[in-house]
């Protein structure tokens, strides 16, 4: 099966690699057009407080300064699902670095030199910073006038009056019966802290307001399409009006996945007489100032019978969303219908409520929740195995989902999902489990081993959609457009094997345009939720099927014979059984010419797209419904070994297994299951905002805010992949970009409780967490 | 302004430059060698990483006065007439390339280390590269391409498909 | 830019006295710019002036005498310590505790004289040549002094230096007999990271005295008096030198760790150090 295909499951080198070792690839921070503005920011000291007075008439007067703006400037309310958000804060400031005013000069020095002439008189006012405290009855309201916010209806439920940017429900059967008829059950709350993307790359956006209210926009985003559709319904204009190109992008991870810097530089644009504005976050604006990912505070509870079979699930997912909803509400929605982990539970009672409070706020982040709920559901799994006395393990072959199981949405589970079991089975054998853990060379070290496993569908709307076109040029190559964005995930060295295989070309002659373009690549909803490679796949594979039936149609003319008797191979048409008479694609990519000078066909373009299908909304009252397009399903196995006297965790070995229907790359894949391990091991071990009493960020520098370095790896990193089919995927492939993250601390977890028999809830397992839960003898740490 | 001379890739370089100017700023804005990028400013990600007479300095902590005089590499200058060096191809083909942002300081920082030692241990690459953040690859092919280029350079083998 | 200000690249010890006196506490002295530029970007520091000491003669310098004692230019880099053969064959405790500076670029550029004027509690290099007694030398308007290391640090990031004087090298004096070093830090990540407590200690065979320094859990590295043991074991040395350490030192709570984990883990630290002191194969590898 697998030979037959030439270019799909091989390891090709990505040809953007060769811009980025000579430093050549550009990247939004390396484009400066003719006449651009820097931008200085000036952000809020407080957490909460309302803005009595502010005068920007001292900075407007600097040499060099073309435009400065307050939120008094500008009336106009901004959001991808919930329009809770003004582009510099007006008549209040709801978290410690709010932009509050912004200047465009022709230095960045004279922006800064602005910025610090600014006046504003701040009226403090109470701040609310624990999501707990948000639901209390008296507690300050982040946004008072909630209930007037414009918000996508039918899918999200914002409460008036409340913090409560989002409530999502899951409710299948009576789960206080079950929980009461249960012979065991199992409880513990759970912390998860507002964790930081830190691509390398910080944000950046360039805009320049052209003549006729047209925008023209270079940003570092992971979706062109987004911030068009969002910049035309803020501000009123055509989505014609609105250019955005993306060139190069140093990262992502969800944070750039939404709108950030972009109409910020458009209004400085605009008040700058039309001058290019570049807008450049310094790694401290990034951390305190953009958005990082949600906090969670969870409790989850699980009643099963003595032999571990799960009678019930109850969880209580509370997310610290922020100042601002953006992206949090979907991801209180996604917590819920996949807040049981991949489980048969009968029973399940699940809210998942998006609270603000006067911080930071959350935006989309690799994993999209799952690695928070997870921390929580993997982690109480193990506390249930532990009190029954089973193996970890083998509690969860009892419980996981198989085919012919439902969800607790309904959605029934097919083999076509993927092998949850056989995951577990992969990292198990490889680590050892059931063998004797080796003793630590050292006394006062421990060791333990622990699993956990992981699921994520795509969290995205009903109606997601994805094109692409190829275009064949005059030498017979072909040139592939999509508006999905490679920030080095490797989709689009991908997309050109698919491209390559599908259109029986050879690879040397297909590739993908780089940079995309709303004005000229087609539309592709956001590059987020590991669904790119799957959707744009699909795209990409009927856009050459596209390719193809016109290249046969031309042929057939040409060689004055049926279609269906025309063979494509190699890049070359010929007649089934006369192979001596081929001739190249060029001949016929921009139609073809008789010798006598007659010609028929013509530019040989090709169109595909894919659709969200089958998706339904998730009813408000019980959760039920279908919310996924394919399920990822994987585990990880975790050796570890802990330092008593200092609490210092040393990962030893680190399996991780992903069932991905078919490897499109294997190096790719590798790169993406080392890569999210790291990123994941960052959460489990190190990562988290810390913030003072007035809620104000402490750590916000790399001084303080520490994610791995090549000195911070396990002693070994072991991919595995299983290859299910998925029904509907390119080759049989389904996404896998950010599962190697989730459930990375959940093993990391159930590994310390193996080794110390100590039972942690919070994250990050710090050094120091560790050693205090070892001095105080055990118990919840 | 300060007048200050300087070699840059091998170039002669002129110019009158504020004493407040930093070299990376004086590489980025005022050559256009954009390639050295900046990620925090203040020396702890090593992502502007360039060798000054084949040194590897973190450019956002040297200001462009003091480099009157001095040689400077920066990642454009690695491949040389078009060529790719081994360490660029060794990149390539390890998969030690993602998103690109933190690679021109990873290999400056590479760059340095084969200069000083040709036949690295383990934990020279290690320590090497460790003032060089990258939230992409989790290191581990990158850490391969430096051992792949440093084998292929004493060995004077090449590499093949 | 990363600041204002003026620069000037001095010729003579003499010149930097003579500007930076003029200055006052708006003039700086730059060698490596590792501590002094980050603080200007950030707005902690704003000096009018800086007065570059790379280019002064003899500031480069590392000089080993045949007595075994060591002489550091004050713009030597941390790299050069860390590999500098003599410093690895004779103290390789002040090698570690080089390396444990930063990462391998900023101390390309860092020097050993820059991290003990920076004055942090958490200096890293503090702690060995505290233990080594080192002596630094000043210059000033009235010429040369030397000052032990101890005597230089006033309270975090401040030293005892008046306007107009700048530490030229630092040296540590023979010892007329073997001497072992080791360094212990316990940071959060092992990537690079400021101390959360440092621990340096010096053995001198001959006279069985033991030298205890500690950082990041004082206003300033602290040098423990001599411990002199005669016949007890290497546990009971320890246990003595845990209990003086915890009455001189004074942990703060603040971000990078509490006042308990600080107590916590340095009795640790100092049983590490005082084993790699007192065991078969001594010192640092």
């Amino acid at each position: 099966m697998r030979s037959e295909l030439t270019y799909v499951g091989r390891s090709t080198a990505r040809e953007d690699a060769v811009d980025k070792v000579t430093g050549a690839a550009r990247y939004t921070h390396d484009l400066t057009p003719a006449g651009c503005l820097h931008t200085a920011l000036l952000v809020s000291p407080h957490a909460a407080a309302s803005i009595a007075r502010i005068d920007a008439s001292a900075a407007r007067a600097i040499q060099g300064v073309r435009s400065v703006l307050t939120g008094a400037d500008l009336d106009v309310r901004l959001g991808l699902y919930l329009r809770d958000k003004r582009i510099l804060a007006r008549d209040v400031v709801r978290y410690q670095g709010e932009p509050v005013a912004a200047a465009a000069a022709d230095s960045l020095e004279a922006a800064r030199t602005a910025c610090n002439r600014i006046r504003v008189e701040y009226e403090p006012i109470p701040a609310v910073l624990d999501p707990r405290d948000a639901l209390s009855a008296d507690a300050p309201l982040v946004h008072p006038d909630l209930g007037t916010y414009e918000h996508m209806r039918g899918v999200f439920f914002p409460v008036a009056g409340t913090n409560i940017a989002h409530h999502q429900v899951i409710r299948v059967g009576d789960v206080d019966a079950a929980l009461a008829a249960a012979d065991v059950r199992v409880s513990a709350s759970f912390f998860n802290p507002p964790v930081q993307h830190v691509a390398m790359e910080t944000h950046a956006s360039i805009a320049e307001a052209l003549p006729g209210g047209r925008v023209d926009i270079w940003t570092s985003s992971q979706s062109p399409y987004t911030v068009r559709h969002l910049l035309s319904v803020a501000f009123g204009i055509p989505h014609a009006a609105v250019r955005v190109r993306v060139p190069h992008v140093g990262g992502g991870f969800g944070g750039k996945a939404g709108l950030h810097l972009e109409p910020l530089a458009y209004v400085l644009s605009r008040a700058a007489g039309g001058r290019p504005v570049k807008v450049v976050a310094s790694r401290e604006e990034e951390f305190n100032t953009l958005p990082s990912r949600q906090g969670l505070r969870s409790t989850i509870e699980i009643g099963a019978d003595r032999d571990g079979r799960l009678a019930a699930l109850r969880a209580d997912y509370l997310w610290d969303a922020g100042a601002y909803a953006d992206y949090g509400v979907n991801i209180g929605r996604a917590a819920a219908y996949a807040g049981a982990g991949p489980y048969r539970v009968p029973a399940c009672r699940i809210d998942s409520r998006v609270v603000y409070t006067n911080k930071p706020f959350g935006t989309a982040f690799r994993g999209f929740g799952h690695l928070e709920v997870l921390w929580g559901v993997e982690r109480t799994i193990d506390m249930l195995a532990a009190r029954l006395e089973i193996d970890p393990v083998e509690l969860r072959r009892r419980n996981l989902l198989r085919a012919g199981d439902r969800t607790i949405t309904s959605e029934l589970v097919t083999e076509g999902h993927g092998d949850l079991i056989g995951c577990l089975d992969a990292v198990c054998d490889r680590i050892g489990w059931g063998c004797p853990v080796e003793r630590p060379s050292d006394a006062r070290k421990a060791r333990g081993r622990g699993v956990a496993v992981l699921h994520k569908a795509p969290a995205m709307p009903t109606h997601t959609a994805c094109a692409a076109i190829i275009q064949l040029d005059e030498d017979g190559a072909a040139n592939v457009l999509v508006s999905g964005v490679d920030y080095g995930q490797g989709t689009y060295t991908v997309l050109r094997q698919i491209a390559a295989e599908a259109l029986r070309l050879p690879i040397e002659w297909v590739r993908v345009a780089w940079e995309c373009d709303t004005a000229s690549s087609p539309y592709d909803w956001q590059t987020v939720a590991s669904r790119f490679a799957y959707m744009g796949g699909n795209a990409v594979i009927e856009a050459a099927a596209d390719c193809l039936a016109q290249i046969r149609a031309t042929a057939a003319l040409a060689f004055g014979i049926d279609p269906s008797r025309i063979v494509c191979e190699a890049g070359a048409v010929y007649p089934d059984g006369e192979p001596e008479k081929a001739m190249p694609y060029s001949r016929i990519s921009l139609g073809y010419t008789f010798e006598n000078g007659n010609s028929v066909g013509g530019p040989v373009i090709g169109r595909g797209c894919s659709i969200a299908t089958g998706l339904t909304h998730l009813d408000p009252e019980t959760g039920q419904g279908l919310p996924a397009q394919f399920w990822t399903y994987g585990a990880h196995a975790v050796e570890l070994e802990v330092d008593t006297e200092t609490g210092e965790i040393e990962i030893l070995r680190i399996v991780t297994a992903l069932d991905a229907g078919r490897v499109l790359n294997p190096k790719l894949a590798v790169g993406q299951v080392v890569g999210g391990v790291v990123q994941g091991l960052g959460s489990a071990l190190w990562e988290g905002f810390r913030f003072d009493e007035a809620g104000r960020l402490l750590n916000r520098s790399f001084v303080d805010y520490k994610i791995p370095t090549a000195k911070d790896l396990p002693g070994s990193i072991e991919p595995v992949f299983l290859e299910t089919p998925q029904p509907g995927g390119p080759y049989g492939a389904r996404g896998i970009a950010e599962h190697p993250m989730i459930s990375v601390p959940s093993a990391i977890g159930n590994a310390l409780y193996n080794a110390l028999g100590i039972d942690f809830t919070d994250l990050p397992l710090s050094s120091e967490r560790v050693l205090a839960a070892v001095r105080a003898g055990g118990g919840a740490g | 302004m300060m007048r200050i001379s300087m070699t840059v890739n091998g170039v002669r370089e002129s110019a009158d430059v504020p004493p407040g100017l930093t070299l990376l700023e004086f590489l980025r804005d005022r050559l256009h060698l954009t390639g050295t990028k900046e990620a925090c400013g203040i020396g702890e990600c090593g992502a502007c990483t360039v060798l000054i007479d084949g040194e590897p300095v973190t450019s956002c902590l040297v200001l462009a006065v003091e480099c009157d005089g001095r040689e400077i590499h920066t990642i454009e200058g690695e491949a040389v007439d078009g060529e790719l060096s081994e360490l660029q191809r060794a990149f390539i083909e390890a998969g030690a390339v993602q998103c690109g942002y933190c690679t021109p300081g990873m290999i400056m920082s590479a760059r340095g280390l084969l200069l000083r030692r040709p036949d690295p241990t383990e934990a020279e690459i290690v320590e090497a590269i460790a003032g060089n953040l990258c939230r992409c690859t989790g290191y581990e092919a990158i850490l391969s391409a430096i051992r792949l280029a440093a084998e292929r350079s004493r060995t004077g083998v090449s590499d093949e498909e | 830019m990363i600041g204002t200000f003026e620069y000037v690249s001095a010729r003579t010890v003499d010149e930097v006295c003579c500007r930076l006196g003029d200055a006052g506490p708006s003039g700086r002295p730059l060698a490596g710019g590792t501590d002094l530029l980050v603080d200007i970007r950030n707005g902690a520091a704003r000096p009018a002036l800086l007065v570059d000491i790379k280019r002064l003669p003899g500031f480069d310098s590392l000089r080993v005498g045949p007595s075994g004692e060591i002489k550091i230019g004050a713009g030597v880099s941390l790299n050069r310590i860390a590999e500098e053969p003599e410093i690895r064959r004779r103290y390789p405790g002040l090698a570690a505790s080089a390396v444990a500076v930063g990462t391998y670029p900023v101390r390309n550029r860092a020097t050993l004289v820059g991290n003990l004027c920076n004055a942090s509690p958490a200096a890293d290099t503090a702690p060995v040549l505290l233990a080594l007694g080192a002596v630094v030398t000043v210059f000033g308007s009235g010429g040369a002094r030397e000052i032990a290391l101890r005597d230089l640090f006033a309270s975090p990031k401040r030293t005892t230096l008046a306007i107009g004087e700048i530490v030229c090298g630092v040296r540590i004096p023979p010892h007329g007999g073997p001497v072992r070093t080791a360094f212990a830090k316990q940071q959060r990540v092992r990537g690079h990271d400021l101390a959360i407590a440092s621990v340096g200690g010096a053995f001198f065979r001959g006279s069985r005295e033991l030298r205890i320094a500690i950082g990041s859990c004082a206003p300033t590295p602290i040098l423990l008096d001599p411990i002199e043991f005669g016949e007890i074991t290497a546990d009971e040395i320890v246990e003595r030198v845990a209990i003086t350490a915890a009455r001189a030192v004074s942990p703060i709570s603040d971000l990078r760790a509490t006042t308990e984990y600080r107590r916590a883990v340095l009795p640790v630290l100092i049983r590490r150090v005082i084993e790699r002191l007192l065991g078969p194969d001594g010192g640092e590898r």
